[in-house]
Protein backbone atom coordinates (compact mmCIF):
# COMPACT_ATOMS: atom_id res chain seq x y z
CA UNK A 1 0.00 0.00 0.00
CA UNK A 2 1.64 3.18 -1.04
CA UNK A 3 3.42 4.82 2.06
CA UNK A 4 2.14 8.69 2.76
CA UNK A 5 5.65 9.95 3.92
CA UNK A 6 6.75 13.60 3.94
CA UNK A 7 7.90 13.42 0.60
CA UNK A 8 5.19 11.82 -0.81
CA UNK A 9 2.72 14.24 0.78
CA UNK A 10 4.75 17.25 -0.43
CA UNK A 11 4.30 15.71 -3.73
CA UNK A 12 0.65 14.80 -3.66
CA UNK A 13 0.22 18.72 -2.34
CA UNK A 14 1.70 19.67 -5.64
CA UNK A 15 -0.67 17.25 -7.44
CA UNK A 16 -3.54 19.04 -5.94
CA UNK A 17 -2.60 22.32 -6.29
CA UNK A 18 -2.22 21.67 -10.25
CA UNK A 19 -5.98 20.16 -10.42
CA UNK A 20 -7.10 22.96 -8.14
CA UNK A 21 -6.11 25.53 -10.80
CA UNK A 22 -7.64 23.33 -13.72
CA UNK A 23 -11.29 23.49 -11.71
CA UNK A 24 -11.00 27.01 -10.99
CA UNK A 25 -10.64 27.97 -14.83
CA UNK A 26 -12.12 25.09 -16.42
CA UNK A 27 -15.28 24.51 -13.83
CA UNK A 28 -14.14 20.55 -13.95
CA UNK A 29 -13.72 19.27 -10.69
CA UNK A 30 -10.25 17.42 -11.98
CA UNK A 31 -11.84 13.55 -11.26
CA UNK A 32 -10.52 12.75 -14.63
CA UNK A 33 -6.92 13.34 -13.72
CA UNK A 34 -7.18 12.30 -9.95
CA UNK A 35 -8.63 8.92 -10.36
CA UNK A 36 -5.96 7.46 -13.38
CA UNK A 37 -3.21 9.29 -11.23
CA UNK A 38 -3.97 7.07 -7.90
CA UNK A 39 -4.98 4.11 -9.38
CA UNK A 40 -2.31 3.87 -12.26
CA UNK A 41 0.83 5.92 -10.30
CA UNK A 42 0.19 5.06 -6.49
CA UNK A 43 -1.75 1.80 -6.88
CA UNK A 44 -4.89 2.76 -4.85
CA UNK A 45 -8.10 0.70 -5.22
CA UNK A 46 -10.36 2.24 -7.91
CA UNK A 47 -13.33 2.96 -5.61
CA UNK A 48 -10.86 4.56 -2.73
CA UNK A 49 -9.39 6.60 -5.46
CA UNK A 50 -13.09 7.38 -6.86
CA UNK A 51 -13.85 8.82 -2.86
CA UNK A 52 -10.83 10.83 -2.82
CA UNK A 53 -11.63 12.21 -5.94
CA UNK A 54 -15.51 13.39 -4.95
CA UNK A 55 -13.55 14.68 -1.72
CA UNK A 56 -11.71 16.82 -4.13
CA UNK A 57 -14.20 17.76 -6.26
CA UNK A 58 -16.07 18.98 -3.17
CA UNK A 59 -13.22 21.36 -1.92
CA UNK A 60 -12.72 23.01 -5.27
CA UNK A 61 -16.18 23.28 -6.32
CA UNK A 62 -16.91 24.53 -2.33
CA UNK A 63 -13.56 27.24 -2.49
CA UNK A 64 -14.00 28.35 -6.11
CA UNK A 65 -18.01 28.80 -5.85
CA UNK A 66 -17.47 30.77 -2.51
CA UNK A 67 -15.44 33.74 -4.90
CA UNK A 68 -17.47 33.12 -7.99
CA UNK A 69 -21.33 33.70 -6.11
CA UNK A 70 -20.09 37.04 -4.48
CA UNK A 71 -18.46 38.60 -7.64
CA UNK A 72 -21.94 37.41 -9.50
CA UNK A 73 -19.85 34.75 -12.25
CA UNK A 74 -21.72 31.93 -10.93
CA UNK A 75 -25.26 32.35 -12.17
CA UNK A 76 -26.81 30.51 -9.02
CA UNK A 77 -30.80 30.06 -10.34
CA UNK A 78 -29.67 28.13 -13.50
CA UNK A 79 -27.02 26.51 -11.16
CA UNK A 80 -30.04 25.39 -8.66
CA UNK A 81 -32.34 24.57 -11.42
CA UNK A 82 -29.69 22.31 -12.58
CA UNK A 83 -29.11 20.91 -9.47
CA UNK A 84 -31.92 19.17 -8.97
CA UNK A 85 -31.48 17.05 -12.23
CA UNK A 86 -27.86 16.35 -11.63
CA UNK A 87 -28.16 15.87 -7.54
CA UNK A 88 -30.54 12.86 -9.28
CA UNK A 89 -28.67 11.71 -11.68
CA UNK A 90 -26.04 11.00 -8.57
CA UNK A 91 -27.78 8.88 -7.16
CA UNK A 92 -29.14 6.82 -9.90
CA UNK A 93 -25.68 6.93 -10.55
CA UNK A 94 -23.86 5.40 -7.41
CA UNK A 95 -27.21 2.82 -7.03
CA UNK A 96 -26.36 1.72 -11.31
CA UNK A 97 -22.78 1.85 -10.03
CA UNK A 98 -21.65 -2.21 -10.73
CA UNK A 99 -24.24 -3.09 -12.46
CA UNK A 100 -23.97 -1.93 -15.75
CA UNK A 101 -21.42 -2.18 -18.05
CA UNK A 102 -18.71 0.54 -17.49
CA UNK A 103 -17.53 -0.30 -20.94
CA UNK A 104 -20.44 0.41 -22.31
CA UNK A 105 -21.00 4.04 -20.64
CA UNK A 106 -17.51 4.84 -21.49
CA UNK A 107 -17.99 4.20 -25.03
CA UNK A 108 -21.30 6.30 -25.06
CA UNK A 109 -19.72 8.90 -23.34
CA UNK A 110 -16.38 9.05 -25.34
CA UNK A 111 -18.36 9.42 -28.56
CA UNK A 112 -20.42 12.29 -27.08
CA UNK A 113 -17.24 13.94 -26.51
CA UNK A 114 -15.97 14.73 -29.75
CA UNK A 115 -18.12 16.37 -31.07
CA UNK A 116 -18.49 18.47 -27.69
CA UNK A 117 -14.96 18.97 -28.18
CA UNK A 118 -14.76 19.48 -31.96
CA UNK A 119 -17.33 22.57 -31.16
CA UNK A 120 -15.83 24.42 -28.84
CA UNK A 121 -12.68 24.92 -30.29
CA UNK A 122 -14.18 26.09 -33.59
CA UNK A 123 -16.05 28.49 -31.92
CA UNK A 124 -13.15 29.72 -29.91
CA UNK A 125 -10.63 29.36 -32.40
CA UNK A 126 -13.61 31.94 -34.55
CA UNK A 127 -13.45 33.84 -31.64
CA UNK A 128 -10.02 34.41 -31.49
CA UNK A 129 -9.82 35.03 -34.97
CA UNK A 130 -12.32 37.73 -35.20
CA UNK A 131 -11.57 39.60 -32.13
CA UNK A 132 -13.52 38.96 -29.01
CA UNK A 133 -16.64 37.42 -29.03
CA UNK A 134 -19.58 39.09 -27.12
CA UNK A 135 -22.68 36.60 -26.65
CA UNK A 136 -25.70 38.16 -28.27
CA UNK A 137 -26.93 40.51 -26.25
CA UNK A 138 -30.80 40.40 -25.29
CA UNK A 139 -33.32 42.86 -27.77
CA UNK A 140 -34.59 45.66 -26.10
CA UNK A 141 -38.10 44.39 -26.29
CA UNK A 142 -37.68 40.90 -25.31
CA UNK A 143 -38.63 39.91 -22.11
CA UNK A 144 -36.13 38.72 -19.64
CA UNK A 145 -35.99 35.04 -18.88
CA UNK A 146 -35.75 33.98 -14.79
CA UNK A 147 -32.13 32.60 -15.48
CA UNK A 148 -30.69 35.30 -17.57
CA UNK A 149 -27.71 37.20 -15.67
CA UNK A 150 -24.85 39.88 -16.21
CA UNK A 151 -21.13 39.50 -14.80
CA UNK A 152 -18.28 42.17 -15.23
CA UNK A 153 -15.83 40.36 -17.28
CA UNK A 154 -12.05 41.81 -16.46
CA UNK A 155 -9.72 40.75 -19.59
CA UNK A 156 -12.20 42.89 -21.63
CA UNK A 157 -13.05 45.23 -18.29
CA UNK A 158 -16.37 45.41 -19.29
CA UNK A 159 -20.00 43.81 -18.77
CA UNK A 160 -21.34 40.85 -20.32
CA UNK A 161 -24.57 40.19 -20.07
CA UNK A 162 -26.64 37.02 -21.79
CA UNK A 163 -29.43 35.13 -22.07
CA UNK A 164 -30.14 31.64 -20.80
CA UNK A 165 -32.10 29.21 -23.58
CA UNK A 166 -33.00 25.59 -24.00
CA UNK A 167 -33.11 24.80 -20.52
CA UNK A 168 -35.34 21.28 -20.68
CA UNK A 169 -33.03 20.06 -23.23
CA UNK A 170 -29.95 21.22 -20.84
CA UNK A 171 -31.59 19.49 -17.72
CA UNK A 172 -31.77 16.15 -19.14
CA UNK A 173 -28.02 16.32 -20.29
CA UNK A 174 -27.20 17.66 -16.47
CA UNK A 175 -28.62 14.19 -15.31
CA UNK A 176 -26.49 12.25 -17.57
CA UNK A 177 -23.81 14.36 -16.28
CA UNK A 178 -24.72 13.86 -12.42
CA UNK A 179 -25.07 9.93 -13.43
CA UNK A 180 -21.17 10.35 -13.85
CA UNK A 181 -20.21 11.35 -10.75
CA UNK A 182 -21.95 8.04 -8.67
CA UNK A 183 -20.38 5.93 -11.65
CA UNK A 184 -16.97 7.26 -12.46
CA UNK A 185 -16.09 9.95 -9.66
CA UNK A 186 -16.56 12.55 -12.10
CA UNK A 187 -17.96 16.02 -10.90
CA UNK A 188 -19.63 16.24 -14.27
CA UNK A 189 -18.43 19.46 -15.30
CA UNK A 190 -16.66 17.89 -18.11
CA UNK A 191 -20.55 17.78 -19.57
CA UNK A 192 -21.90 20.75 -17.82
CA UNK A 193 -19.40 23.67 -18.86
CA UNK A 194 -19.54 22.66 -22.73
CA UNK A 195 -23.42 21.87 -22.43
CA UNK A 196 -24.16 25.77 -20.64
CA UNK A 197 -21.62 27.24 -23.06
CA UNK A 198 -23.11 25.69 -26.68
CA UNK A 199 -26.78 24.64 -25.84
CA UNK A 200 -27.41 27.22 -23.17
CA UNK A 201 -25.42 30.08 -24.59
CA UNK A 202 -23.84 30.85 -21.41
CA UNK A 203 -20.40 32.94 -21.50
CA UNK A 204 -17.47 30.28 -21.28
CA UNK A 205 -16.64 31.98 -17.88
CA UNK A 206 -19.64 32.18 -16.50
CA UNK A 207 -20.10 28.62 -17.44
CA UNK A 208 -17.46 27.06 -15.61
CA UNK A 209 -18.05 29.50 -12.51
CA UNK A 210 -21.71 27.97 -13.00
CA UNK A 211 -20.63 24.41 -13.15
CA UNK A 212 -18.24 24.62 -10.23
CA UNK A 213 -21.09 25.99 -8.39
CA UNK A 214 -23.42 22.96 -8.93
CA UNK A 215 -20.53 20.01 -9.36
CA UNK A 216 -20.31 19.84 -5.39
CA UNK A 217 -23.49 19.06 -4.96
CA UNK A 218 -23.53 16.06 -7.42
CA UNK A 219 -19.92 15.11 -5.63
CA UNK A 220 -21.60 15.00 -2.40
CA UNK A 221 -24.44 13.30 -2.83
CA UNK A 222 -22.23 10.59 -4.68
CA UNK A 223 -19.53 11.06 -1.71
CA UNK A 224 -22.03 10.11 0.78
CA UNK A 225 -22.79 7.13 -0.41
CA UNK A 226 -19.01 6.03 -0.38
CA UNK A 227 -18.07 7.31 3.05
CA UNK A 228 -20.88 4.75 4.20
CA UNK A 229 -18.89 1.74 2.46
CA UNK A 230 -15.71 3.16 4.00
CA UNK A 231 -13.87 3.68 0.91
CA UNK A 232 -12.60 7.13 1.57
CA UNK A 233 -8.85 7.49 2.65
CA UNK A 234 -8.56 10.54 4.90
CA UNK A 235 -5.26 10.77 5.08
CA UNK A 236 -4.48 11.15 1.95
CA UNK A 237 -7.78 12.65 0.81
CA UNK A 238 -6.78 15.34 3.51
CA UNK A 239 -3.39 15.60 1.76
CA UNK A 240 -4.77 15.94 -1.74
CA UNK A 241 -7.68 18.53 -0.72
CA UNK A 242 -4.73 20.62 0.81
CA UNK A 243 -3.32 21.15 -2.47
CA UNK A 244 -6.78 21.85 -4.08
CA UNK A 245 -7.67 24.54 -1.95
CA UNK A 246 -4.85 26.31 -2.60
CA UNK A 247 -5.07 26.00 -6.26
CA UNK A 248 -8.56 26.75 -6.64
CA UNK A 249 -7.95 30.10 -4.84
CA UNK A 250 -4.57 30.56 -7.17
CA UNK A 251 -7.04 29.26 -10.09
CA UNK A 252 -10.07 32.09 -9.30
CA UNK A 253 -7.23 34.53 -10.39
CA UNK A 254 -6.10 33.42 -13.45
CA UNK A 255 -10.25 32.52 -14.83
CA UNK A 256 -10.66 36.91 -14.66
CA UNK A 257 -7.45 37.66 -16.05
CA UNK A 258 -7.58 34.93 -18.79
CA UNK A 259 -9.72 35.59 -22.34
CA UNK A 260 -12.81 33.52 -22.22
CA UNK A 261 -11.43 31.98 -25.88
CA UNK A 262 -8.30 30.64 -24.66
CA UNK A 263 -10.26 28.79 -21.87
CA UNK A 264 -12.65 27.83 -24.62
CA UNK A 265 -9.85 26.11 -26.87
CA UNK A 266 -7.74 24.82 -23.81
CA UNK A 267 -11.34 23.26 -22.70
CA UNK A 268 -11.85 21.48 -25.98
CA UNK A 269 -8.33 19.90 -25.99
CA UNK A 270 -9.20 18.88 -22.54
CA UNK A 271 -12.36 17.23 -23.26
CA UNK A 272 -10.84 15.61 -26.75
CA UNK A 273 -7.98 13.91 -24.07
CA UNK A 274 -11.00 12.86 -22.24
CA UNK A 275 -12.73 11.35 -25.23
CA UNK A 276 -9.57 9.54 -26.76
CA UNK A 277 -8.78 8.18 -23.14
CA UNK A 278 -12.03 6.67 -22.51
CA UNK A 279 -12.21 5.10 -26.15
CA UNK A 280 -9.22 3.40 -25.72
CA UNK A 281 -10.38 2.08 -22.38
CA UNK B 1 -37.51 43.91 -1.99
CA UNK B 2 -34.34 45.44 -4.41
CA UNK B 3 -33.51 42.67 -6.54
CA UNK B 4 -30.09 43.52 -7.29
CA UNK B 5 -29.22 44.15 -3.23
CA UNK B 6 -31.09 41.21 -2.28
CA UNK B 7 -28.34 39.30 -4.84
CA UNK B 8 -25.63 40.93 -3.00
CA UNK B 9 -26.72 40.17 0.00
CA UNK B 10 -27.74 36.71 -1.08
CA UNK B 11 -23.94 36.23 -2.52
CA UNK B 12 -21.99 36.85 1.08
CA UNK B 13 -24.49 34.57 2.41
CA UNK B 14 -23.60 31.80 0.34
CA UNK B 15 -19.81 33.32 -0.02
CA UNK B 16 -19.75 33.02 4.33
CA UNK B 17 -21.50 29.63 4.11
CA UNK B 18 -19.13 28.30 1.66
CA UNK B 19 -15.91 29.37 3.20
CA UNK B 20 -16.88 28.67 6.38
CA UNK B 21 -17.13 24.81 5.69
CA UNK B 22 -14.05 24.76 4.16
CA UNK B 23 -12.21 26.76 6.92
CA UNK B 24 -13.65 24.44 9.25
CA UNK B 25 -12.62 21.33 7.25
CA UNK B 26 -8.90 22.43 6.70
CA UNK B 27 -8.85 23.05 10.05
CA UNK B 28 -9.31 19.73 10.99
CA UNK B 29 -6.94 18.41 8.21
CA UNK B 30 -4.16 20.36 10.20
CA UNK B 31 -5.10 19.18 13.63
CA UNK B 32 -5.22 15.65 12.03
CA UNK B 33 -1.82 16.05 10.45
CA UNK B 34 -0.21 18.32 13.88
CA UNK B 35 -1.64 15.11 15.91
CA UNK B 36 -0.43 12.68 13.35
CA UNK B 37 3.06 13.92 13.88
CA UNK B 38 2.55 14.31 17.31
CA UNK B 39 1.77 10.45 17.96
CA UNK B 40 -1.66 11.01 19.35
CA UNK B 41 -4.14 8.23 18.29
CA UNK B 42 -7.13 10.75 17.62
CA UNK B 43 -5.25 12.28 14.54
CA UNK B 44 -7.73 9.75 12.26
CA UNK B 45 -10.79 11.56 13.83
CA UNK B 46 -10.08 14.56 13.46
CA UNK B 47 -9.22 14.26 9.84
CA UNK B 48 -12.28 12.13 9.41
CA UNK B 49 -14.38 15.20 11.06
CA UNK B 50 -12.71 17.40 8.12
CA UNK B 51 -13.67 14.75 5.58
CA UNK B 52 -17.26 15.01 7.21
CA UNK B 53 -17.30 19.22 7.00
CA UNK B 54 -16.58 18.94 3.51
CA UNK B 55 -19.27 16.69 2.71
CA UNK B 56 -21.74 18.84 4.48
CA UNK B 57 -20.71 22.43 3.09
CA UNK B 58 -22.51 21.96 0.05
CA UNK B 59 -25.57 20.78 1.97
CA UNK B 60 -25.17 23.94 3.86
CA UNK B 61 -25.00 26.09 1.18
CA UNK B 62 -28.27 24.30 -0.22
CA UNK B 63 -29.97 24.83 2.97
CA UNK B 64 -29.10 28.35 2.94
CA UNK B 65 -30.21 28.69 -0.90
CA UNK B 66 -33.53 27.55 0.72
CA UNK B 67 -33.88 30.35 2.84
CA UNK B 68 -32.45 33.20 0.80
CA UNK B 69 -34.88 32.02 -2.44
CA UNK B 70 -37.75 32.16 0.27
CA UNK B 71 -37.00 35.50 1.81
CA UNK B 72 -36.75 37.13 -1.88
CA UNK B 73 -39.75 35.34 -2.49
CA UNK B 74 -38.73 33.28 -5.35
CA UNK B 75 -40.88 30.35 -4.50
CA UNK B 76 -39.79 28.32 -7.45
CA UNK B 77 -36.03 28.49 -6.70
CA UNK B 78 -36.78 27.83 -3.09
CA UNK B 79 -38.46 24.31 -4.14
CA UNK B 80 -35.92 23.37 -6.45
CA UNK B 81 -33.13 24.22 -3.65
CA UNK B 82 -35.17 22.43 -1.57
CA UNK B 83 -35.53 19.48 -3.84
CA UNK B 84 -31.89 19.33 -4.30
CA UNK B 85 -31.78 19.30 -0.03
CA UNK B 86 -33.91 16.26 0.21
CA UNK B 87 -32.01 14.57 -2.63
CA UNK B 88 -28.95 15.04 -0.38
CA UNK B 89 -30.93 13.45 2.63
CA UNK B 90 -31.70 10.99 0.82
CA UNK B 91 -27.90 9.91 -0.44
CA UNK B 92 -26.85 9.65 3.01
CA UNK B 93 -29.84 7.02 3.97
CA UNK B 94 -28.83 4.66 0.75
Amino acid sequence: MFDLNLLNSSLLVIFGFFIGILGSVMGVGGGIFIVPMLVLALGIPIHQAIAVSLAAIVASSSAVASVNVERGLANMRLGVALEVTTALGSIAGALLAGRLSSNIIQLLFALVLFPVSAGMFMKGRRALKHGHARPAPAAADAIPGVFDSEFFDHSIDSSTSYRVKNMTPASFISFFAGGLSGLLGLGGGIIQVPMMNLLCGVPIKAAAATSNFLIGVSAAASLFVYLKKGYLMPELAAVIIIGVLLGSFAGIYILYKARSEKIQIAFSALVFIVAVKMLLK
Amino acid sequence: MNRVFSDKEFGKLIQRTLLAGVSLSLFFFFLGFVLRFSGFQSAGAALRAGVLTLALTPAARVAMLVYGYWRTKEYRFALASFTVLALLFISVLL
